[in-house]
C-alpha cells in the first residue's frame, strides 16, 4: 500500500506539486511550485522534508528545463548552475549539493559534448528518480524483513512512508507488529505524519513524548527502533533528525537492537564534517502564534544530531548512484 | 542561541523546591538549560520564571535535544526534581533516565533535589495529543503518557535533602 509520504512531489505539466507536510494530518495539501525560489522556500520553511527535500531537487531541474523554450544550452546550463547554487544553500545539514551535483554533471556533460542537453537532462532525471523508486521500494521489503511477529518497534520522526509500507506489508502476512512514535517536537513529524501514516496502514499505533523513550525501553515495552537518516558518512556515522542520539545511546544502555535506513555516501567522511542547522528558536518557543514560556526567555534549536556508527545494530541502505 | 564553545551549562530537569535557583544564584549560575518537560510543559514554564526572578537566564530546549548538547559537550551538570529518594535511586519526572543515561555515558555528574510537588504517575492520552490545547495527532491512535520514572541511584552522584 502507497502512502503520499514516499513520493511526496511530482510534476504534471508545468507545476512541481509538493506535498505540505505540515498540514498532515488535518488536511492532505499540495503546494504548486514554478519556479526555483519557490522551491528552495518550501524547504526552508520545512514544507516538505527529509526525501520530499530530494524530489523536490529534481523536479526543480525539471521545471527549469521545461520553462527554458527560448534560451540557448549555454543560457539553459547558466540556469541549472544557478538553481544548483540556490538549493544548496537552502539548509545545511541535507547533501543538496551531492545531488545538485550529480544533475550539473549531466548537464556539463552533453553542453560539452554537444548533445541534447534538454532532453538528456530530462532523460537522466527521470531514469535516477525511478531507480530510486525501485530501490526505496526495495528497501520496504527488507524493512518488512526486519519486523518479527510480536515486535514492538520504537521511531522517532518521520521514514517518509517506508515504515507505514513495510508495516503495511507485515499485516498482509498477518505478523502482528506495534508502534510507538515519538512526537518528535517541535514540528511533531512523529505525532502527525508516523501516527497518520501507519494508522491509514491499520497499523497499532501509540504515540509517546520525546522524554518517555527511555522509559519505554526499560519498561521492556518496545524491543526494536528504527530510525531514518539524513545524512550518512564514509565511516558509517549519520545524522537524523533531532533526539536520535540520545534514543541511541538509551538503545544501547538496554541492549535494545538499533536499525538505521541509509543511503550510503563517501563525500563526508565522519558525523565531526555534518554542519548541523541551527534553526531560529522562534519554531521552539512559539506555538500557533503564541508564546509558551515568557518573552525573555530563550531557546536553542538544533535541527539533527549526530549518531556515530558505534550505536548502530545494522543500517538498511540503499544505493544511490 | 548557544555557541559550541559555551561549555559551562546546568541542565535541570523537572520542577524542583524554590531554594535550587536560590542555591543557584548564590553560585553565580548566569544560566540554565531547561528541557520543555511534556506533556503540560510545567518544567518550561515554572523553571524559566523561578530563574527570571533571580536574574538567571533560562535556556529552554525541547525534550529532545539534551543528547546533542551532551554531545557538544555544552553541559556540565544535569540536575533531577525527585518526588522519592534514597541511594537505590530516586523517583523522578519522566524524561529523567534519558539524561542520568546521557550524563552517564558523557562522564557529566547526576545531581537529584527534591521536587517542589507530587505528579501522577501516568496521565491520560489526551495529554499527548494535544500541544497548549490544540489537536496535534490524528484520531483513533494510542497514547501513552507516563508522567514519572525510576532512575537507579548507579547514575546519580549525590542526593540532595
Amino acid at each position: 500500500m502507497d502512502t503520499p509520504l514516499f513520493w511526496p512531489a511530482h510534476i504534471k505539466g508545468r507545476v512541481l506539486y509538493v506535498l505540505d507536510e505540515t498540514l498532515i494530518p488535518q488536511k492532505v495539501v499540495y503546494i504548486k511550485i514554478r519556479t526555483s525560489a519557490q522551491a528552495v522556500r518550501v524547504i526552508k520553511t520545512m514544507k516538505t522534508r527529509a526525501f520530499g527535500q530530494f524530489l523536490v531537487v529534481l523536479n526543480t531541474f525539471l521545471l527549469e528545463i521545461q520553462f527554458a523554450t527560448k534560451v540557448t544550452d549555454t543560457q539553459l546550463l547558466r540556469r541549472l548552475q544557478a538553481a544548483a547554487k540556490a538549493l544548496n544553500a537552502s539548509r545545511p545539514t541535507f547533501p543538496f549539493s551531492e545531488v545538485t551535483g550529480i544533475v550539473i554533471r549531466w548537464a556539463e556533460e552533453a553542453h560539452c559534448s554537444g548533445g541534447d542537453l534538454r532532453s538528456t537532462v530530462q532523460r537522466n532525471i527521470l531514469g535516477y528518480m525511478e531507480g530510486i523508486r525501485r530501490q526505496r521500494l526495495d528497501r520496504v521489503a527488507r524493512l518488512a524483513g526486519l519486523m518479527r511477529d510480536g515486535d514492538s518497534i520504537l521511531t522517532h520522526c518521520n521514514l517518509s512512508g517506508e515504515l507505514a509500507m513495510a508495516a503495511a506489508l507485515c499485516r498482509r502476512e498477518k505478523r502482528k507488529v506495534q508502534f510507538f512514535v515519538t512526537e518528535t517536537r517541535p514540528y511533531f513529524q512523529g505525532a502527525k505524519l508516523t501516527c497518520w501514516e501507519l494508522k491509514r496502514v491499520g497499523a497499532d499505533v501509540t504515540l509517546i513524548a520525546d522524554n518517555a523513550v527511555a522509559s519505554v525501553m526499560s519498561d521492556a515495552l518496545v524491543n526494536k527502533v528504527i530510525v531514518g537518516s539524513d545524512r550518512n558518512c564514509a565511516n558509517g556515522d549519520f545524522a537524523n533528525k533531532i533526539g536520535t542520539y540520545q534514543m541511541a545511546v538509551c538503545a544501547q544502555e538496554f541492549h535494545i537492537p538499533f536499525y538505521v535506513l541509509t543511503q550510503p555516501s563517501q563525500k563526508v567522511k565522519t558525523g565531526n564534517d555534518i554542519p548541523i542547522e541551527i534553526r531560529d528558536d522562534k519554531e521552539l518557543l512559539v506555538f500557533a502564534g503564541k508564546r509558551i514560556v515568557p518573552r525573555a526567555v530563550k531557546g536553542f534549536y538544533p535541527g539533527f544530531d549526530v549518531v556515530p556508527h558505534q550505536y548502530i545494530t545494522k543500517a538498511v541502505p540503499i544505493h544511490v548512484k | 542561541m548557544l555557541s559550541k564553545d559555551q561549555r559551562s551549562y546546568i541542565l535541570l530537569h523537572g520542577v524542583p523546591e524554590p531554594a535550587l535557583f536560590d542555591k543557584f544564584k548564590a553560585c553565580k549560575v548566569k544560566a540554565c538549560v531547561i528541557p520543555e518537560g511534556r506533556p503540560d510543559l510545567k518544567a518550561a514554564q515554572v523553571n524559566s520564571r523561578a530563574m527570571l526572578k533571580r536574574g538567571m537566564a533560562p535556556v529552554l530546549i525541547a525534550d529532545n535535544m539534551a543528547g546533542f548538547m551532551l554531545y557538544r559537550s555544552m553541559i556540565k551538570e544535569i540536575w533531577l526534581a525527585y518526588q522519592v529518594g534514597d541511594d537505590h535511586g530516586a523517583l523522578c519526572d519522566i524524561g529523567a533516565l534519558i539524561y542520568a543515561i546521557l550524563g552517564k555515558k558523557h562522564g557529566v555528574p547526576v545531581y537529584g533535589y527534591p521536587a517542589a510537588e507530587k505528579r501522577r504517575f501516568i496521565g491520560k492520552p489526551q495529554e499527548i495529543f494535544c500541544f497548549c490545547q490544540k489537536r496535534i495527532a490524528p484520531r483513533d491512535i494510542h497514547g501513552y503518557v507516563p508522567l514519572l520514572e525510576w532512575v537507579p541511584g548507579t547514575y546519580i552522584k549525590r542526593m540532595y535533602e
